[in-house]
C-alpha cells in the first residue's frame, strides 16, 4: 500500500543536528545517522552501580575513620596509633571519593530536569516580553 | 528497501519473568505492521525494546541494518525512532501549543512544528491555547501523533492508538497513520483490537505469551484465526 523510501516530509531545520542533502529520503538519512551513531559500551552506563558504590564508600569511609579514631585513643602503642592514623586517612579519602560519586550520579538526573525547566521558563519569559513590546 | 526496524531473536524480561521468548520481527520503510495479541502478550515490551527503553536480555535490535543493541534511547530518538506510548503521552497541564513547543529539541522550530501539526490535524489549531488535559481523547491522541511527527520520525512505534476512543475517531487516526507511512516512515502499531488496524496494515503479526504465533498478510485468513490465537487453541 505504501511507497517505500519516498519521504516528502521537509528536512530538518538547517541548523539542526541532522541536516543533510535536501533531496535525501528520510529512510536514507536515518541509515546515515545511525551509521554515525556511537553506541556506548554498556559497562559505561551503569549509573546505578556507581551510585551504589558511592554510597557504600561514603558510609564505609566514615565508619573506618571513626573506628580508627577509637583505636588510636584506646592504645598507647605508637605503632598501633600510626596504623590507626593511616586507616583513618584512608577512611576520610574513601568517604570524600564516595560522596563525590554519589553526588555525581544522584544529582545528574535532577539537574538535567532543572536545566530543562529553566530553559523553558526563560523561553516563556522572552515570549511574554516580546508580546508586551509588540502591544506597545 | 530493506527493513528499517528489525528485531532478531529478542528475549526480554520484567524482573525474573521473561515476557519475550525470541521474537523476530521487521518493518520496512513505508510499511505498516500491526502487532496484535491479547493482554499481557508482551506487545508493549516489544515497542519498548525497539525504542531502546527496555533492555533485551539477548537477541539483537537492528535499525537501518545497523546493530544498535544497547544504544541509548535518547540517541535512537534523535536518529528518528519515535515511540508514542499507551495513554497518549501528552503533558496534560500544558497547552496544546506548549506541548508542541516541547518537541523543538529535535531541531525544528516552533513555527515548523505548528505548521506540521495544524496542517495534519486542523482541529488542534483551534485549540492551540487549550490545556491538553481538557481535550477529548481523540484530540489528545492527535496531539500525541503531532508531537511524534514533529520529531521527523523514520520509525514510528504506536501503542494502543485506539484505547478509549470511539470507532469513528479511531478510523480517522488510522487514516493519518497510513498517510504517514506513505511518506516513507516505518510504522509498527500495537493493538489489542484488531479490526481497527488491519484495514491499513501491510502485514500483521500475532503475539501470544511472548512468541509470534503468526505473521503475514492481514487478510481474512488472519481475521478468522485471531480468536483461536488469542484464546491459545492454535497449534
Amino acid at each position: 500500500m505504501s511507497t517505500p523510501g519516498t519521504s516528502t516530509e521537509p528536512g530538518r531545520n538547517e541548523n539542526g543536528p541532522a541536516a543533510g542533502p535536501p533531496d535525501e529520503a528520510r529512510a536514507d538519512r536515518f541509515v546515515r545517522e545511525l551509521a554515525e551513531l556511537k553506541i556506548p559500551d554498556p559497562a559505561a552506563g551503569r549509573a546505578a552501580l556507581w551510585l551504589r558504590l558511592g554510597a557504600v564508600l561514603m558510609a564505609a569511609g566514615v565508619a573506618l575513620a571513626a573506628a580508627a579514631y577509637a583505636v588510636s585513643h584506646g592504645t598507647r602503642d605508637p605503632l598501633l596509633q600510626r596504623d590507626a592514623i593511616t586507616l583513618g586517612l584512608g577512611g576520610v579519602t574513601a568517604a570524600v571519593a564516595g560522596s563525590a560519586l554519589f553526588l555525581r550520579y544522584s544529582l545528574t538526573g535532577f539537574l538535567r530536569f532543572w536545566m530543562a525547566r529553566q530553559s523553558y521558563d526563560l523561553a516563556r519569559l522572552a515570549d511574554r516580553l516580546l508580546e508586551r513590546e509588540a502591544r506597545r | 528497501m530493506s527493513a528499517l526496524l528489525e528485531l532478531r531473536g529478542v528475549r526480554a524480561a520484567h524482573g525474573r519473568i521473561t515476557v519475550l521468548h525470541g521474537v523476530s520481527l521487521s518493518v520496512a520503510a513505508g510499511e505498516v505492521v500491526a502487532l496484535l495479541g491479547p493482554n499481557g502478550a508482551g506487545k508493549t515490551t516489544i515497542l519498548r525494546v525497539a525504542a531502546g527503553v527496555h533492555p533485551a536480555e539477548s537477541g539483537r535490535l537492528l535499525l537501518g541494518g545497523r546493530d544498535v543493541t544497547g544504544a541509548r534511547p535518547g540517541d535512537l530518538a534523535r536518529a528518528g525512532v519515535c515511540l508514542i506510548p499507551e495513554g497518549r503521552g501528552v503533558f496534560p497541564n500544558l497547552s496544546v501549543r506548549d506541548n508542541l513547543l516541547m518537541m523543538t529539541f529535535a531541531g525544528r522550530t516552533r513555527a515548523e512544528i505548528e505548521e506540521i501539526a495544524f496542517t495534519r490535524f486542523p482541529v488542534l489549531a483551534g485549540r492551540a491555547g487549550q490545556t491538553a488535559g481538557t481535550l477529548s481523547g481523540g484530540e489528545q491522541q492527535m496531539l500525541a501523533l503531532a508531537r511524534g511527527l514533529a520529531t521527523d520520525p523514520a520509525v514510528l512505534l504506536l501503542d494502543e492508538l485506539s484505547m478509549g476512543l470511539a470507532p469513528l475517531v479511531v478510523g480517522r487516526l488510522y487514516e493519518q497513520v497510513a498517510e504517514i507511512a506513505r511518506q516513507g516512515v516505518a510504522v509498527l502499531v500495537v493493538e489489542q483490537f484488531a479490526a481497527a488496524v488491519l484495514g491499513i496494515a501491510d502485514r500483521a503479526a500475532v503475539l501470544v505469551r511472548g512468541r509470534i504465533e503468526r505473521q503475514g498478510d492481514p487478510g481474512d485468513g488472519l481475521r478468522a484465526e485471531l480468536s483461536a490465537l488469542y484464546l491459545g487453541s492454535a497449534t
